[in-house]
């Protein structure tokens, strides 16, 4: 049934969700693990896929994220540094002087000694969220999320349309709102500071209710809402099961939030929820006569980018689990954590992603230019 | 396909209290429309077009509310029983604005949307897609974003957008009243071969009747409250309140049967250029040689080399036969009001305006053309301190509008832009007259008296935004004049103007101008260049291309020629007044 | 929307918002001993809850559009969160100061409650989406959204500058509670890492975690919030007015239910 991908796949995009689903399972093994050597791993290769793989003129969401992650790491250290953290080491790097505070701040601390191990475990911490944040900087790179508003079930048609919407139109309005400011000039304003925010917003909001109307006679005469047919028993099968899901979700909460209730009105009751909820999501979706165009295939590739996503992520859990060495490396006392070749090999899994997946059409024309 | 059956529309006056007194729109719509027809609607603004329009898809009252009177039956489905979006895939109805009709945001995935919400099978809806880009010859822009595309392009893709469903009847609201001639002539001719090619029904609502009157089977008249019936455009024409030049000249001279094109009524005027010819022979020889020969070597102007030299009019007594408006002005004590030397201005990494010279005295209407992208807006808006130049000066009023505060620039150049909206945010006409009093810092009720000078009779609870096209370019002005400034700038304000309105905004123009104001205005629309215009600047890839007095410039230019001076070539009149002048003074 | 769809929509809100209050509020509510506790340090829970949040996100809009929604709701509903996420896209040079908020608080007053609570959660997912940054905060920024504009159309009647003030107050302290709120739902998450006395404790119980986390969000988040809450206030003192007469005209023009008749 799995179909190896062409020796050389023609250039095509892949289907966003295999990204997604990569993503998620290479943010999940960066979850599971605070080794730093790991989690650098993790970064590099999400950076090398986004390398290999953005399509030309998709946004590199990656640095961005990368960014946000480096400022989580440093502030994680610093706050470390400052309050003190979980973490009471033994070597002393240097001493701050220290605030005494009232009594009812009780056990929060200001200044005092900073010590290797707390800082490292902050910044092993701050990693490990940074690695997480590469990896969805990485997602958001290789497959655009817009793209995945295709895949909304039918349910969420009416919601997914407003967000295109939304998206059609954001752009025109940052047009509008630098036009109207620019006007601003014209009775004599600068159209900078506070008060002038009110005097742009109205006539660009104005502007653009407007054109609500003219966008919502365009669809009602294309035919928007006319292939609702949903059967009146499906809705109300729908209906049901939303209310029943929500409230198994809201007694399962109950359960796995209170000790004393009994373990079947906890964890049971909350997945039987969630399926009940998610299932009123396909029911109403059945029947749906609304088609979509083009959609891109799902294929080989996408079935091993997926794979290779899942393998770290399974890979981490597992191991985190049963408490292999080097998940979580020693924190007192500081040593050099260990590499375990095992899980080096399992995120390496991950990097199989971009050979495995077909190159994207510009960016496979840009690098034919280019040779 | 189309039936009205004595059709009548009204409105509730208030929504929220319940039935109150109802407006009538139109009544007594009775017509057939057949298959295959390009039919038009004419009307002036305000008159109904648009509501009969909207009747055809069901538009009317089912999105609109109101009540809909009689029965209008389309390709036998009552628009009583079917909603618009069940009509869909009968009727295609296509917006004035093309950008805001826009779901998605790229071409591909906007002709597929409508086929997605009707359910069409993912094969068909393919080969559809391929066949509507085929059509309106949108392949090669297929994945653009529809932002990036041109207005023409833009409004290609609203028709492919509805035509993808297939319906075999296309309504159409004003679809070139926002564009540029070029971009229009692109749209109609995509109009043109569904209409020939696919046989499919056209009914189309515009007010630049010169654009689409020769391509119109049948038209029909709506003013006053009622509909006529489908009538022959000739015929139509005759008694339409508004009419474009070519038929006003025609009807002028009691021209039978009135030409709707150029063509045919160049072809019937061959005895007029004679007499004309004969009877104001001082008009001819000075227009001859500015405008004789190829229609391309008549943009017969000098180049600017010079700022001074620019000003003065090439052909003193061409421009003072034949356009009585273009008294001499340049040569007032005051000097030029603006002035640039050697303006270059980049946007956006492009040069958008390069080695411009200009000068424009007190009492001038410069029109300012050419095609999209050459200029005329950056021009505009670096007068009045919008834009920084790249290098070269501006003067405005002795003024540098690039170093002064606005609240300094306003008081020499006011500009209104294209959209006039944007200078607007009241909620009522009086509160937004007081707001600019207060922004200008003159005496409260000034602006007021400027509009009641201007445009008389705008009620001042009004919301602006409520106003008529012409209205609210009136206030715009009124809120731009209140500062009292030298020069007046004006971007492309006849767009979306009819014929009246158009007809008020050249009479405001030239009042202006003979206050003493310098007034630049940058324009496609070649009728009021003819009609106002002292001289006429055209750029071309930031260039200034030509510069002269308008007749000289406009009449023989195959792009910019007004339909009379088409008509007339190589004689050069621009209007119809001043060939019903000539004859006067021959006769 | 039909009556009985209404009371449908309203119960499984009031649920949602318990699912809500359960996902960010666990580390105070977990008994300890519970099952939630036992599942050691915050990271497990913290991944089922942003599952679930998640889930709920779906199934709340699902709900709100399940009597289908017609093109004029639609398209204000888009317009609207197109104008969030573009308010979004040029602020993002001001550090995450939101000037989001005060558009949400002013529609979400004009629009009502369930119509706002849409427009909240869709003007964050077009954000999003503009700014691609979807990750596994986005669910709980829609649902928070979604609340802030609700509850500006739950806000008690009133006219002229008590309005203003009304929603300027109410600006403030969304500003303020939002982010307390968001900082919630990763705060368990920083393990042994947290500041020593501010960090998540499993079973520690409710009042000694309530005291940890007030020392975390003064120490690390109020002085983002409150700019943010300054300013969402003192937009909304400048613009409500204009603004709200605004909206209130458009919807007032689009005729969203106007009578629609056939006389012979």
């Amino acid at each position: 049934m799995r179909r190896l991908p062409h020796p050389a796949p023609l250039p095509r995009l892949l289907h966003p969700a295999a990204w997604w689903v990569w993503g998620a399972g290479l943010a999940v093994a960066a979850s599971r693990t605070t080794n730093p050597f790991l989690l650098v791993l993790v970064v590099a290769v999400a950076g090398w896929v986004v390398l290999e793989r953005r399509e030309k003129g998709v946004p590199n969401a990656f640095l961005p994220f990368l960014v946000v992650g480096l400022f989580a790491i440093g502030l994680r250290v610093v706050m470390v540094a400052l309050l003190g953290g979980g973490v009471t080491g033994r070597v002393v790097l240097f001493r701050l002087p220290e605030i005494p505070l009232p009594q009812w701040t009780s056990g929060v601390r200001l200044g005092g000694a900073v010590t290797l191990e707390g800082v490292l475990a902050a910044a092993y911490e701050g990693l490990r969220l940074a690695a997480m944040l590469a990896c969805l900087g990485a997602t958001n790179a290789l497959a655009s999320p817009r793209r995945l508003l295709r895949y909304v079930p039918a349910t969420l048609y009416e919601v997914g349309t407003a967000v295109v919407v939304a998206l059609t139109f954001a752009p025109q309005l940052v047009d509008d709102a630098l036009r109207v400011r620019a006007a601003r000039r014209l009775r004599g304003h600068s159209g900078r500071g506070l008060a002038e925010i009110g005097r742009l917003a109205v006539p660009v909001l104005v502007g653009a209710l407007e054109r609500s109307l003219h966008l919502a006679a365009s669809m009602e005469s294309r035919g928007y809402g006319r292939a609702v047919r949903r059967t009146r028993s499906s809705a109300a099968l729908a209906g049901a099961l939303t209310l029943l899901g929500l409230f198994g979700v809201v007694t399962g909460l109950y359960g796995v939030l209170d000790g004393t209730a009994p373990l079947l009105l906890g964890a049971p009751m909350l997945a039987a929820g969630s399926l009940c909820a998610a299932a009123a999501l396909v029911v109403g979706a059945r029947r749906d006569p609304r088609t979509r165009y083009r959609r891109d295939p799902w294929q080989g590739a996408e079935w091993l980018v997926s794979a290779a996503g899942l393998v770290p992520g399974v890979v981490l859990a597992v191991a985190a689990a049963s408490g292999w060495p080097g998940v979580v490396p020693q924190q007192v006392p500081a040593t050099l954590p260990s590499v375990p070749l095992a899980l080096v090999a399992a995120i390496a899994v991950a990097a199989l992603a971009a050979p495995l997946a077909p190159v994207p059409p510009a960016l496979a024309l840009a690098r034919e230019r280019a040779s | 396909m189309i039936r009205f059956e004595d059709v009548a529309v009204s409105y509730d006056t208030d929504a929220g209290a319940g039935r109150g007194p109802e407006r009538l729109v139109f009544s007594g719509a009775t017509f057939e429309v057949p298959e295959g027809e390009l039919v038009l609607v004419v009307g002036p603004t305000g008159s109904g077009k648009s509501t009969l329009l909207r009747c055809v898809n069901g538009l009317v009252p089912h999105f609109s509310g109101g009540t809909l009177h009689g029965r209008v039956t389309v390709a036998g489905r009552d628009t009583r029983s079917h909603r618009p979006r069940d009509l869909a895939d009968v009727v295609g109805f296509v917006v004035q604005d093309p950008v805001s009709s826009f779901v998605t945001d790229t071409v591909e995935d906007e002709i597929a949307y409508g086929m997605e919400a009707l359910g069409v099978d993912a094969l068909a809806m393919r080969r559809r897609v391929e066949e509507t880009l085929d059509v309106l010859g949108l392949a090669d822009v297929r994945a653009r974003a529809l932002r990036e595309l041109s207005g023409g392009q833009q409004q290609r893709v609203a028709i492919g957008a509805v035509l993808a469903a297939g319906p075999r009847i296309l309504v159409l609201d004003e679809p070139t009243s926002a564009l540029d001639p070029v971009a229009a002539e692109d749209v109609l001719a995509a109009l043109n071969r569904l209409v020939h090619d696919l046989g499919i029904t056209v009914v189309v609502a515009e007010h630049r009747l010169e654009r689409v009157i020769h391509h119109a089977d049948r038209v029909v008249l709506v003013g006053d409250g009622s509909v006529s019936g489908l009538l022959d455009p000739a015929e139509a024409m005759l008694s339409s309140s508004i009419f474009p030049p070519v038929i006003g000249l025609g009807r002028a001279l009691g021209w039978t049967p009135l030409p709707l094109s150029v063509r045919d009524a160049r072809r019937r005027a061959h005895d007029l250029r004679q007499s004309l010819a004969n009877a104001s022979g001082a008009a001819v020889p000075g227009a001859g040689s500015a405008a004789g020969g190829l229609p391309t070597e008549g943009t017969a102007s000098t180049l600017p080399t010079d700022a001074s030299r620019v000003a003065l009019p090439t052909d003193a007594t061409a421009a003072t036969a034949v356009a009585p408006a273009a008294v001499a002005a340049t040569d007032s004590p005051r000097g030029p009001v603006v002035q640039t030397d050697r303006l270059a201005v980049r946007r956006g990494g492009v040069v958008a305006l390069r080695g411009v010279s200009l000068s424009v005295g007190p009492g001038e209407v410069v029109a300012l053309m050419g095609r999209n992208g050459a200029g005329k807006s950056t021009l505009l808006a670096s007068l009045v301190g919008q834009t920084k130049p790249a290098a070269g000066t501006i003067r405005v009023g002795g003024l540098d509008p690039t170093r002064a505060k606005p609240a300094q620039v306003v008081r020499h150049a006011g500009l209104v832009p294209q959209d006039p909206s944007l200078l607007l945010y009241a909620d009522s006409v009086a509160q937004e007259c007081a707001a600019a009093d207060h922004d200008f810092g003159v005496p409260h009720g000034s602006t007021a008296a400027v509009l009641e000078r201007i445009a008389p009779g705008i009620p001042p609870e009004q919301h602006p935004r409520e106003l008529s096209e012409g209205q609210r370019v009136s206030l715009a002005l009124a809120v731009v004049l209140a500062s009292a400034p030298e020069a007046v700038l004006l971007d492309e304000p006849t767009r979306g103007l009819d014929y009246a309105a158009k007809r008020r905004l050249l009479q405001l123009l030239r009042r202006l101008a003979d206050a003493g104001h310098a007034v630049v205005v940058a324009t496609h629309d070649v009728e009021l260049a003819a009609e106002v215009a002292t001289r006429v600047v055209v750029l071309a890839e930031g260039e200034v291309v030509a510069d002269g007095p308008a007749p000289s410039v406009l009449s023989g230019s195959p792009a910019f020629a007004p339909q009379v001076a088409k008509i007339l070539h190589p004689l050069a009149y621009l209007t119809v007044k001043d060939v019903v002048a000539a004859l006067g003074e021959a006769s | 929307m039909s009556g009985r769809s209404r009371w449908r929509t309203a119960a499984s809100m009031t649920l949602v918002l318990a699912v809500g209050v359960a996902a960010f509020g666990w580390p105070f509510l977990a008994a300890p001993g519970s099952q939630v506790g036992q599942l050691g340090h915050g990271t497990d829970a913290s991944f089922v809850f942003v599952l679930l949040m998640a889930l709920m996100c779906l199934v709340l809009l699902a709900e709100l559009s399940s009597g289908g929604i017609d093109a004029k709701t639609i398209a204000v509903l888009g317009v609207l969160a197109a104008a969030g996420g573009a308010l979004r896209v040029l602020s993002a040079g001001t550090a995450g100061l939101e000037p989001m908020f005060f558009l949400l608080v002013i529609a979400g007053r004009a629009l009502g409650a369930a119509k706002g609570f849409l427009l909240g959660a869709l003007a964050l997912l077009a954000s999003a989406f503009l700014t691609a940054g979807i990750g596994p905060w986005t669910p709980f920024q829609m649902i928070c959204c979604g609340w802030v504009a609700l509850g500006a159309g739950l806000l008690p009647r009133a006219a002229g500058w008590a309005e203003r003030w009304l929603l300027a107050a109410y600006g403030l302290v969304c500003g303020l509670l939002y982010g307390a709120v968001m900082n919630l739902w990763f705060w368990p998450f920083m393990g042994s890492s947290a500041p020593a006395g501010a960090g998540y404790v499993p079973g520690a119980g409710a009042s000694a975690n309530l005291g940890h986390y007030a020392v975390f969000y003064v120490t690390t988040s109020l002085a983002w919030d409150l700019p943010r809450g300054v300013l969402t206030a003192a937009l909304t003192l400048v613009a409500s007015r204009p603004l709200l007469r605004a909206l209130r005209r458009s919807v007032r023009q689009a005729r969203f239910e106007a009578p629609v008749r056939f006389a012979p």
